[in-house]
């Protein structure tokens, strides 16, 4: 990590990056902090995949696990933040 | 001709995608007229790196391989976006070239429990694992989560399945350069056996890297660097002054049916799959047998109920190899089959390696279709001078009864005999 810690805001930010590649049908989608990304249709393993990107965005490595509970994309990002 | 015990099998439709062409039309159009593409190939992943000295700077020039590359790939609006995002290479050529054979033979109109879907080949995306590999070397943890299931072969049979919702079986089939027809009878024996009503045999886009492409260079099977500045006369099966395959990228897709269950008001079928063989030599070396090619030819035309004067056409596997293409002309003409007309396929589009059995099928096919047999590239001298070849000019010719040969490393040969219905 670098030594300025990325804020929550800029974590939520590569997040939908990440799912706007991940899910391409998203592109126009205005992302709310309490969307799911399972109800927006990202699978299981599209969401794994948008994790990891993030992560690697982020230089950050952290197991998968840790981001399980996380319901929004905006308690995914908090997740992370605490993490970083 | 002797009666059978069992149904006729035909093939209802076709799907090709090559470096000379994308569909059936663009492909044929470009057969006949000897169109090629080879040159030095530049996908990434496929250039051995530069080596380098203690400070940092090459050497000496990347190695090139020779090859045919395909230019783009027009994917069909019905896949999803999200779904060919984690398809590699392979699987977005077959997806696209599936897309081609499903309308073809109207697949829509089948039960999809009654579609069996078979992919010919093993190992065939090497390029994308190498490069999977080699960006997150020293950074593993970051690997994507998708390459747990994509680095499979298998992962084509659930992309494909996903995509035209196909619920019969699917499954891989290997057999190294014979993979191509091999899956081809694999489809027949489901086909003839009622296992499903239509089974789509794919002969898989072999995606090397510079690792094969090494290692079939140093095993002298890959065309070496003789023809680096000249990469128009590198591909010269049956060739006096031929030393090596070279590789050429390309997909084939076939659809067969018993010929009692295609709607013939809906459908011409292209031609019955009239006898077909396979064996092994027992050995697992890459050389060549006469004994194994003299009898899979045997035994398909037995089956077929056809003798080599019947066979007016012959396809052969025609890598251009020292060895095996004197070997396969010497198990033509101990066959009998010195009078049926002979091209080599790969002279234009390359060795496809896994998809070459199933493509070169599609060509004999659309050969029939044309009344004409393309040209062969490079035939100056042939090693054969007494065969019947097609040589630098397409000549016209209705094909009655051909002949499809496929050999594999690891003593594998098949014969496939195609009758005009």
């Amino acid at each position: 990590m670098s030594e300025t810690k990325v804020s929550k805001e800029e974590i939520l930010e590569i997040i939908v990056r990440h799912t706007r590649e991940v899910v391409p049908e998203l592109e126009a989608h205005e992302f709310r902090p309490d969307d799911s990304l399972k109800a927006l249709g990202a699978n299981s393993v599209d969401r794994a995949d948008i994790i990891m990107m993030t992560l690697e965005s982020l230089v950050l490595n952290i197991p998968l696990v840790a981001m399980a509970k996380a319901e929004n994309i905006s308690e995914l990002a908090e997740i992370i933040h605490a993490k970083s | 001709m002797p009666s059978r015990s069992w149904p006729d099998i035909v093939v209802s439709g076709i799907g090709v995608t090559s470096a000379i062409g994308q569909g059936k039309v663009a492909f044929t159009a470009a057969l006949l007229e000897g169109r090629h593409r080879f040159d030095v190939m530049r996908r990434p992943g496929r250039q051995r790196p530069l080596p380098v000295n203690g400070e940092g700077t090459p050497e000496e020039p990347a190695a090139a391989f020779l090859g045919a590359e395909i230019a783009s790939v027009s994917m069909p609006g019905s896949v999803s976006r999200s779904l060919l995002r984690t398809a590699s290479f392979s699987a977005q050529v077959a997806l696209a070239t599936l897309y081609e054979a499903w309308h073809d033979a109207k697949l829509d109109a089948i039960d999809p429990e009654r579609i069996g879907l078979i992919v010919g080949g093993s190992n065939f995306q090497q390029r994308e694992l190498v490069q999977v590999h080699d960006a997150y070397r020293h950074r593993e943890a970051f690997l994507r989560p998708t390459y747990g299931m994509s680095f499979m072969d298998s992962d084509l049979c659930g992309l494909c399945t996903q995509a035209f919702g196909i619920r019969g079986f699917a499954y891989t089939v290997g057999g190294a350069s014979a993979s191509g027809q091999v899956v081809v009878l694999q489809a027949i024996q489901a086909v003839q056996s009622g296992q499903v009503d239509a089974c789509i045999a794919i002969g898989a886009l072999m995606d090397i890297s510079y690792w094969e492409c090494q290692g079939f260079r140093s095993l002298g099977a890959m065309g070496s660097d003789r023809y680096a500045k000249d990469p128009a006369s590198a591909c010269r099966p049956f060739d006096r002054d031929r030393d090596g395959f070279i590789f050429g990228e390309s997909c084939g897709v076939v659809v067969i049916q018993r010929a009692d269950s295609v709607s013939m008001t809906e459908i011409r079928p292209y031609a019955l799959l009239a006898g077909w063989a396979m064996g092994m030599d027992g050995n697992r070396n890459p050389d060549p047998s006469l004994e194994g090619e003299v009898g899979a030819i045997t035994a398909a035309l037995q089956r077929a109920g056809l003798s080599a004067k019947d066979i007016d056409y012959v396809n052969p596997h025609g890598t251009g190899s020292t060895m095996g293409d004197i070997t396969e002309l010497e198990a033509i003409r101990r066959c009998g089959l010195d009078h049926a007309h002979l091209n080599a396929t790969k002279s234009v589009i390359g060795h496809g390696l896994s998809a070459a059995g199933a493509v070169e099928l599609i060509a004999i096919l659309l050969q029939m279709q044309e009344g004409w047999l393309h040209p062969s590239r490079n035939l100056e001298q042939p090693i054969e001078p007494g065969l019947n070849w097609v040589r630098d000019q397409a000549v016209p010719h209705r094909i009655e009864n051909a002949l499809n040969l496929s050999m594999g490393f690891g003593g594998v040969n098949t014969a496939v005999c195609l009758r005009k219905c």
